[in-house]
Formats: structure tokens, sequence, C-alpha cells
């Protein structure tokens, strides 16, 4: 077993899920994105996140449309689809059980 | 001062310094070989290049309008390494590896790089030996580990090989070496490839050489043709070398495991040597016969072995490891492995020194024993002589032929008969004028030791019996060495002495014992059985010897 992998693969299904939330109040560009992650330390690098976002987007679960920028280029504003919603909804309802579960058998050492 | 390149960074015009730029290029070829099987690579690639101009552009300002190399590093630092993504995109590689390649094999980061073999720690279950390997030639690792599982039992040599190769091929660490891992896939086009690649850019290196020294135009397309046919020549050459130099080091290292397996095997399995060094006589012994029957007592079997393992399995190992690490095109070294190595051998060197001095010393003193064989003088003139059959001997077999195993060594044979070991050589009989006028048969027995006294002691412990039915001689064909006694150099010798004008008759069989006796027909030993022979005043004489005429009295 490597504990690495366990590690990452832990973080990888969660990752989604916090992605998809944090769509979820209002469309952000990947920097906004990126920020409220590494508030919540769950990005280390930002490099993981598009990736991420490609497979999301391909996934069907999110969309984008392109918005111009005071500041620089053109930003790419994702944004939950339908499926996502629902999609984030599931994942909700898995992870309030799988937290309650989890800290349940932790507990009971 | 430095100079600096303008360049486009998603829209985005930077000034940035060329070191800069260098490091910043070859990053951004770097995801894009680490995507080049996903889905989308082209976009991802575009939202972090919009990302990275972001945050290039927060660096530069009025007064400082170049992008310098701390900037860029600075920038990767919070985008991350390539390895650092490597949990994401797993899943996308793995789905469509064919989609992009063709396209790929363009970008220049590791991706199109020959494959080279690593152990693969992600899906290892030992060390990842069997994943990697498995790896490099597009296998199921199931088989590879069956191999080696059922080879593990094969005196354990499955697991020496997948120790050696535990330790030479290097872990993939780097997604760089990930993707080397599973790289191009290494055949005979691509080997051809790659070598192709080599020699056009040299050829290309050349054709720029010759073009500055002198470019007459006319002379260059003749020119041009026979680089191309030097250059293919060339490459058919190269390859060829390289192909029969793999070639002969795979069978080095195929020659290398087969002498490690044997080496294992004599030691640990307690099989036999065998050497064949004539179409009649097979030498064959175990290690610990021998080394129990050589060795000096006081010297354990145990460190012999160390000594053996050490002197001869070090260099073998040594063979197997480098011919492995040339096959793969390792070159990832080790130096630990290679002075562990070296201290080992040294060590098995000394002792086979010290073990062989301890031995020669055991050799070094010699002594005899005399025995006076008792005896009734023969009722007539003639005593006739013969020799006691091995059980398993008939009349005809030659000297070295037996039917157990054994092992030579001078007038040694080690035999095992009946599960037991002991070991018997061979005796050698003279025959001269007696002083007196009765017959006398004489035993002297002789071995080495490390003193007098031992040596003394071994030849006493030597078992030789000559029996005596009224007027014939039986001598035994072999003497016996107590089995729990060490092999001294014992000898025995048979001094027979014949006094005046009295005859012996020498049985046929007497011809595996008596040895250059000297007679006055110059008769070979082998010609002198089956005869009478007369002691003269000089010397023996045959009585029966028709074909042979006395030789010329000198």
């Amino acid at each position: 077993m490597n504990i690495e992998n366990t590690k990452a693969q832990m973080k990888k299904g969660v990752l989604e899920f916090c992605i998809l939330s944090v769509l979820s109040n209002g469309d952000l560009y990947p920097s906004e994105i990126i920020e409220k992650m590494k508030e919540a330390k769950l990005i280390v690098v930002e490099g993981t996140l598009y990736p991420l976002l490609m497979r999301l987007k391909n996934d069907d679960l999110l969309s984008y449309r392109w918005e111009e920028s005071l500041t620089g280029p053109p930003r790419k504003y994702y944004k939950l689809t339908p499926l996502g919603k629902q999609y984030l909804k599931e994942l909700k309802a898995t992870w309030a059980e799988l937290v309650t579960s989890v800290n349940k058998t932790i507990e009971k050492k | 001062m430095n100079r600096t390149i303008t360049m486009n960074l998603s829209g985005i015009i930077f000034h940035i310094e060329e070191d800069a730029y260098e490091v910043l290029n070859k990053y951004l070829n770097a995801i894009k070989g680490y995507f080049r099987d996903s889905e989308g690579r082209d976009e991802i690639m575009k939202d972090i290049e919009a990302r990275i101009a972001e945050m290039l552009e927060e660096k530069v300002s009025n007064i400082k309008q170049a992008v310098l190399l701390m900037d860029v590093e600075s920038v990767i630092a919070v985008m991350g390494k390539p390895e650092d993504f490597a949990g994401e995109s797993e899943n996308s590689e793995q789905t469509n590896t064919n989609t992009n390649y063709s396209e790929a094999s363009n970008t220049s980061y590791p991706n199109n790089k020959r494959r080279r073999v690593f152990r693969d720690e992600d899906n290892k279950i030992l060390g990842g030996v069997c994943a990697g390997v498995a790896n490099y030639f597009d296998l199921d690792p199931i088989w590879l580990r069956g191999a080696f599982a059922i080879s593990f039992f094969a005196f354990g040599s499955g697991f020496l090989l997948y120790i050696i190769l535990w330790i030479i091929i290097p872990k993939a660490k780097t997604t760089a070496e990930k993707l080397e891992m599973h790289g191009e896939k290494v055949d005979v086009n691509n080997i051809g490839k790659a070598v192709n690649d080599e020699f056009e850019d040299f050829k290309k290196r050349m054709n720029e050489f010759g073009n500055k020294a002198k470019s007459p135009e006319t002379k260059d397309k003749l020119r041009d043709t026979a680089q191309k046919a030097t250059g293919f020549v060339g490459d058919i050459f190269y390859n060829m070398v390289h192909i029969v130099g793999k070639v002969v080091v795979f069978f080095l290292v195929f020659l290398g495991i087969a002498l490690m397996v044997a080496l294992l095997a004599t030691i640990f399995g307690r099989g036999t040597i065998s050497v064949f060094n004539s179409p009649t006589s097979n030498i064959h012994f175990s290690l610990y016969e021998f080394g129990s029957a050589v060795l000096p007592s006081d010297l354990s079997i145990t460190l012999v072995v160390i000594a053996i393992i050490l002197f001869l399995g070090v260099p073998l190992l040594s063979l197997i490891y480098s011919g492995i690490r040339h096959l793969f095109g390792i070159k990832h070294k080790n130096k630990i492995v290679k002075y562990t190595a070296n201290t080992l051998w040294l060590i098995g060197l000394g002792l086979v020194i010290y073990i062989g001095v301890e031995t020669a010393n055991d050799f070094s003193e010699e002594a005899s024993v005399k025995q006076k064989v008792e005896m009734v003088q023969p009722a007539g003139n003639v005593l006739y002589l013969d020799l006691k059959p091995l059980p398993d001997d008939d009349l005809d077999v030659t000297y070295y032929r037996h039917k157990n195993h054994k092992l030579k060594l001078g007038d040694w044979t080690m035999v095992s008969k009946d599960e037991n070991n002991f070991s018997i050589g061979y005796p050698i009989m003279d025959i001269v004028k007696s002083e007196t006028d009765s017959f006398q048969v004489v035993v002297v027995k002789t071995a080495s030791g490390f003193d007098k006294q031992d040596a003394t002691f071994h030849a006493k412990n030597i078992q030789y019996s000559v029996v005596q039915k009224d007027s014939t001689f039986i001598f035994d064909s072999y003497f016996d060495v107590n089995s729990k006694d060490k092999l001294r150099a014992q000898g025995v010798k048979i001094i027979l002495k014949v006094p005046k004008n009295k005859v012996i008759y020498l049985n046929k069989r007497m011809a595996k014992i008596i040895y250059d006796i000297h007679n006055l027909n110059g008769a070979l030993d082998n010609e002198m059985v089956n005869r009478k022979w007369v002691m003269t005043e000089q010397d023996l004489e045959c009585l029966d010897c028709k074909g042979l005429e006395p030789a010329k009295k000198n």
C-alpha cells in the first residue's frame, strides 16, 4: 500500500466535490476558484485545478463562458450545469452520510 | 545586462529575459507532454497559460518591465510541477491513450522519448520490479510475477535475480520517468528510428561544417549523395554493432545466471559438480564431501562456503548486474553497490587465500609406515600374484572405470556406495630382488600432515590387506581410508622381494597395480601380466615370452 497514493485518491474525490460546491454559490473564473480552495487548504499547487476543471467540463457538469476583464485577457467563467447541480446534490448527501459514518467509526476506537 | 525576448502569452505581450524564457518554455512543454493523451489538452494549456500570464502581469510594472527568471520560478512554484498533477490526469490518460498520439510525438518533452525500464512502485507488490519490467515489454505483470514466484524455488535463483533487478532498476520517481516507463514502445523500428535520428543529426552537423568550410554548389549534390550512401552504410553498421552487442551481452547475462544457479545448486542443493575430463572418467563430487575430506578439521565448511560465494558469486553477480544495466540502458549509478561488491570480493579473496594456506599447511609434512606382511613361503618354486576384484569390477574393467560416483584426484577416488562416502586409493607395486632367500612383502603407507606425528597418524589409518592362499598372494585392488579421516595424500606402495631363482606369476588383474617394474625383457607393465618371471642375478626375466626378446644388457 502506498500512503501517498491513498491520500491522493482521497483528496481527488473530495476536490471535485469542492469545486462543484464553490461554483454553486455563483460563477467564478479559475483564479477565484483557486483562491477559495487555497483558503480551505485543499489545493497545494494551482496546476492541479485545470485538468480537473477540464474533466468536469467534459463530463457536462460544468460549462463556461468568456467574459472580458478590465485588467487582462478575457476570463473564462465556470458555471454549474443542471446536471452538475444534480450531481452536487447527490454528492452532498453522500458526503454528509460519509462524514457521520466515518466519524462514528473513528470515535468508536 | 541580459537580452530579453518578446513573448505572447495568452494574448499579453511580455518582455522576458532569455534564461527565464527558456525555463518557462520548458515548463510549458513539460505540461503539454504530460497531458498529451488527455482530451482537451489544448484547452487545459490555454487555461494554464492564461493563469500564468495573469500572474506574470502582477510581477511587472512600469519600473520593472522585464520578466525575470525569479518571476518565472515563483510562478512555477505556485502552479506546481507536472509531477504534482499526477493524481489528476491518470484516468484520462488511460482512457484515450492513442487519440493524440501522432500529434504528441512532435512535442519535445519526455513523452516521445524511448522507453526505459523503471520500477513501477505504483503497481508494486514487492519492489515494483515485475510491474516495471512488464511495462517495458507490454506484458501483464502477473506472468512475470508467476515466473518469479516459481523460480524462487529453484535454489532461490529467482529471488536472487529479483534482488539484483531491485537494486539495478531505478524507481520511477518523477512524472517524466513515469512517462518514460510507458514511453514509446521499444521495437526494431524504434531502435532504427532513434539511430537514424542520431545519424541525421550528425550528418546535418557535418554538412554544416562542410558548407562552412567551402561550398561550391556543383560539388554539393555529389557530396550529398555520397554522404547519404555512407550514412546509410553507417546506419546499418551501427545497427549491427548495437544488435550484436546486445546479443552478446544477453548471452553473458544468461551465462552468468546459469553459472549462478549452478553455484547455488552446488552449495545449497548439495548437488554434485561433474567434470568430464575424458570419455572414460567422469568426476562427480559434492562440495561438502570434498570439503570435509580435504579441509583441515579446524576450518569450518561454512567459512569455505562463504569464501566461495564471495569469491565466485560476486563476479558472477557483477556480470549479471552490468549486463542487465546495459541491456536496459540504465545509466543510474549505484556507488554503494559497486563498493560493496568490491569489498565483498576482496573479503572472499582473503578467505580463499587463508583457506588455501591453511590447507596447504596440513600437507606440509610427510611420513611413512612400513609393515612387513606375515607370510608362509610357497611350497613350490612359484609364487602366484593376484588381485582381489572390486565387487563391481569385472575382469575387463580398466583402471578408471567404475560404476560408482567418485572423484579421482591423483591416485584418489572418492566412492559413494550404499549411501556411504569413503575414499579409496590405488596402491602401486614394485618387485625387487630379495637379499635373503625367501619371499617378502612389505607394505609402505605414506601420508601427509601438519607435522610428522599427524602424518604418521594418517598413514596408520590406511587400511590395506594382503591375503595368502597356499602359494597365491591376493592383494586388495584398492586401499581404504577411514571415512572420518582426511584426505592427506595417502598412498600405499607394496614392495615384493623375490629371492634369486624363484619364479612369480602375474595374473592379468595385477596390471592395475604394478608400476614400472624393471625386467630384462624391457616389457611394459601391461606386457608383464599372464606370464612367469624368474629372478636372475640382475633382474626379473621372462620365462614364457616368445615374442619378447631379452633386452640388451647394458
